[in-house]
Formats: C-alpha cells, structure tokens, sequence
C-alpha cells in the first residue's frame, strides 16, 4: 500500500490524506528549503488536527495560535502554567517538580509545571505573534529547548533542564541560564513549541557549524553544542563595536525563530 | 459546515444581522458570506478576519477595514453621524461627519466590528474598544472581580480583569461597535448554566446575560515549599451561560501571587 511520508516529522500517512497525522503538517504541498538549507516549519492549516496517544491536537487561528487538545482517558500534558488559555472546569490539574527549586527560581524558570489529565479539554497559547511547531520525537531523543519557549509536552516525554555551560554563554548568550530538556524513553512523545514569528530548521552534519543571533535560537538535538562566540566589528579608525553569537557545531537539528526581542548579544 | 451561496435573507453567524448577503461580506460586521465556518471540536467559532477594503455601513455612513496585521478602520462619516473613540486615556473625543477618520490599535490583530442591535448591550474588557457609532451609550462600571494577597504586612489586591469594565448598549436604534483584540479571536455561545474557565486577560466581550466569577484551582502535588502551591494555582475566569462570549489567543501573562487572602464572589478547586 502506497503511504506519504511527512517532510517535516517522517511519520508514515495513508494515501489521500493532506495532513499528516503525527504533527499536523500539509503533506499536499512543497516543502520550502532555502538556498543556504534552512527549512521552513510547516504553517499548520487553521483547524488541523492530528493525534497523539489516544488524544487529539487542534490548531486554531493563524496569528497567534491556539493548541486545543482533546485529552482521552489515561493522557496527560505538562506545561508552564501560564499558556492555558481555557480549560473545561472538569479537567484536573497536578503539579510537577522540577527539581533545582533555588536554581530555577534564580534562573527565572518556574519550578513547577502543571499537568492537565484527561478526559477533557484544555487550549493553550503564547503571548506574541507567531506558530506552533509540533515536534513528534521518536524513542530514545533528546531536544533542548529555549526557556519559556516551550507550549506543552505529552506525558510520555521526561522533562529535565540542563544549565548553559559558560559564564560568557549565560551573560551573553542570550538563551539565559537553563535549557529545557526533553527526553522519551521507550514510547514517542509530543512536544509543542511556539515559536515568534516564523520558524526555520536546519539539519547540520558531524562537525558542520552555524551561527545564529543568540535571541534566535529556539531548539536543538542535544548532539548539537552551543557556544557564545564573540565578535569584534570595527567601526572606524579608532572605533569598535563587540557582538556575541551562538555557534552551534552539528550533528543534528537546529530550529530559529525570526521575530525576538534579545538585548545580551549587544 | 459551509455557507450557503447568498439568495435571498442571510443571516451572519458571526453577527446575527440579516442581509441580503451579496457584496462578499456582511454589511453589517465585514465578515465573509462565503467562507467555511470555522469550529472547533470544542464548539469555539473562529472570528473570521475582515476581508481587506471590506466596506461595513451604518447610519449613513461607512466604514472600510484594510490591513490584515493591524487593520486600520477608516469611516466615511455622513453629516448627520458622528463617532465616539477612546483617546488614550481618561477622555472620550467625539467625531462629527462630514468627513473621513480612521483609527488602529498598535499591537498584531483583530478588528471586530460588533454591530448593537436597538436595546441590545454587552460587557467589554478595558482597552479592547476602537470606536463606536454616536447612538451606541457607553458607561462603565467596577468589573467586581479581584482578589487580595498577603505581602508581609500588606495586602495586595490583584484585578485579573481590570479594575473597571465597559459598557455598551445601543439606544434608538442599531448601533456599531468596533474593537480590537490582539491575536484571534474566538466566539460561542454558552447554554443556559453551561460553563467555560478561560484565563481573565482572554476575554474580549460578553453578553450581560452571561455571569463571570473569579475560580482557583491548585494542583495536585507534592511542592517544594509551602509558597509554591499558591504560586502554582489556576487564577480562572469562570463564564457562566447563556449568552455570548468572546476570547483572543493572545493574553497576559498572569501576575505571580500568593496566598489569597479575600476575594470577589469565587470558587475554589482543590486537586
């Protein structure tokens, strides 16, 4: 039987279908690669829906979206509290520790994500113009995330934060001081991120290197390092100007986002 | 869902003024006759952007919506019409046809031109309002929902929804009413006793009929400190049919606090 393979998640799709069914990206249309290999995050139809577990994922609007997801029986999501949007009154909530409680609260990250459990209904939300950009991540992955960047995350994914390395990397980095990590295990998990503005992801080989203005940075495959590199821009005779980027050194996946407010590579 | 063709009587879904449907768009709001009604499996309609150079008219006049990002409403006002608009703060400036004016917001969005029919009223969140039509009555009145947290010695008192909330009815005749609301914009209508916990800052417009109290929900967990669990509650709006009622994708981020120590009439739901 003929199956269409997604360009954005390589998730297998019966034939017909013009979504894909694991993260919701138009199967009828032509990917968009730059000359120089960025690709272009699918814009999700309004009203696309696509399944995870037992539950289902809508995406509504198209200027700031909205995740609204079906939860069935047994399934959960976590996310920062702050993006719920509504929720139908009987779905219950829990807490989930972090763990670094001090750290965190230093870094400016929460130190307790909630989690919704089905059954029911709960939308999500950022606070600026932007997309959703769903990450199905398959066994055994591990993808670090901007801080705050990050909309909600299935219950098979195990949530960790790791610490940017360097002083320079922290003051100047523009990421500020932690990583959201995200790990599955045996079973696939879901991870939605908004994204500003529009989203673009490059696949880098062993060794092949990038940089990007720190406040672009949205996500990586951990096998990816990032480092704040400094650079001198002369500006005359006697003038100078100092600018930091992030370097990221392949392999693997490196997501930007085109719309950021970012002041620390200054 | 799709649209029937205009023939003959069309009433919008969006509005709920009828027309005879030609011309594209509603007259009366500028949303598309011809477009897919867009529900969600939860039964939230998606607000439909007013196509661009879409004309509204009312009284004598009209009114043309261009831009998609942040659309600017540009009206052709007739001597006998005049409009009321919000000047920053504290004061309402009046604009007196014949002429043109034209107003915008300054954040990516909406447009959402809510016609009034006669006697008809609804709620409005502070500072979603653009303009509205000389006979649609504006007042305002506390919005009676906050809530107070200990700080130390002090109290702290926290309005989710503004301190205040506005008020339009249309007297001696339909009225229109222009708001802007960042991002998209949703609608639907509660049934009687039916309710929906959206985030405070969402909310756009209501009908009166629909009632609003503030709810709190405090996960399920096991917390660090004792704080947390206050820092991790829910800080809910609960709408309560029937009635319409309108939210936008985009909304503050709420405020940290504590522990609440008084309220407007609320509920309470511990995990």
């Amino acid at each position: 039987m003929d199956r269409i393979e997604c360009q954005w998640c390589k998730a297998q799709n019966e034939t017909g279908r013009t979504n894909c069914t694991t993260c919701g990206a138009p199967l009828d249309t032509k990917d968009l690669v730059t000359d120089s290999g960025w690709a272009e995050a699918p814009r999700l139809r309004d009203m696309t829906e696509f399944r995870f577990s037992n539950s289902t994922c809508q995406i509504e609007g198209e200027i700031v979206p909205v995740a609204e997801i079906a939860l069935a029986q047994g399934d959960s999501v976590f996310f920062e509290h702050h993006v719920m949007l509504w929720k139908e009154p009987q779905v219950p909530l829990s807490a989930l520790n972090t763990g670094g409680g001090m750290k965190r609260m230093l870094g400016g990250m929460p130190h307790i994500l909630s989690v919704a459990h089905g059954p029911g209904r709960v939308a999500f939300s950022r606070d600026a113009s932007g997309e959703v950009v769903v990450l199905p991540l398959h066994p055994s992955m591990e993808l670090d995330v901007r801080e705050h960047a990050f909309l909600a995350g299935t219950h098979s994914l195990t949530y960790s934060f790791v610490r940017i390395q360097g002083l320079v990397n922290v003051l100047h980095g523009g990421g500020g001081m932690y990583m959201d990590r995200f790990v599955t295990q045996n079973e696939p998990g879901l991870l939605l991120l908004h994204g500003y503005g529009n989203v673009f992801q490059k696949t880098l080989q062993h060794g092949e290197k990038i940089m990007v203005e720190p406040g672009g940075f949205l996500y990586k495959d951990s096998s990816v390092t990032m480092n704040a590199v400094k650079q001198n821009v002369k500006t005359g005779l006697m003038g100078g100007h100092t600018m930091y980027l992030a370097e990221m050194t392949g392999p693997g996946r490196v997501g930007i986002q085109s719309m950021y407010v970012h002041h620390g590579s200054e | 869902m799709t649209m029937p063709p205009a023939q003959g009587a069309y009433t919008c879904p969006y509005c709920r003024m009828a027309s005879d449907g030609g011309g594209g768009t509603c007259p009366a709001c500028g949303a598309p006759v011809d477009l897919r009604l867009k529900v969600s499996d939860s039964g939230w309609v998606e607000q439909p952007p007013i196509r661009d150079l879409a004309h509204i008219r009312f009284g004598r006049s009209t009114c043309q919506v261009s831009g998609t990002y942040v659309p600017v409403a540009e009206m052709a006002l007739h001597d006998d019409d005049w409009v009321y608009f919000s000047h920053h703060v504290l004061i309402m400036m009046r604009a007196q046809g014949p002429g043109h004016i034209a107003f915008s917001a300054d954040a990516p969005g909406e447009t959402l031109a809510v016609p009034l029919s006669a006697g008809r009223a609804i709620d409005v969140v502070e500072h979603r309002f653009l303009v509205a039509t000389g006979n649609v009555a504006y007042q305002w009145q506390n919005s009676n929902i906050w809530f107070t947290t200990q700080d130390g010695d002090d109290e702290e008192w926290h309005y989710p929804l503004g301190k205040t909330i506005d008020q339009f009815a249309a007297t001696g005749g339909n009225g229109l009413l222009l708001l802007h609301a960042p991002g998209n914009t949703f609608i639907r209508d509660l049934a009687p006793r039916q309710r929906i916990l959206v985030q405070p800052s969402g909310l756009i417009w209501k009908d009166q009929s629909v009632r609003m109290f503030l709810h709190f929900e405090y996960p399920h967990g096991q917390y660090w400190f004792s704080s947390s669990r206050y820092q991790a509650k829910a800080t809910w709006l609960t709408l309560e049919g029937p009635g319409r009622v309108a939210i936008q994708s985009v909304f503050e981020r709420p405020e940290g606090s504590g522990y609440v120590r008084r309220t407007s009439g609320a509920t309470t739901q511990q995990w």
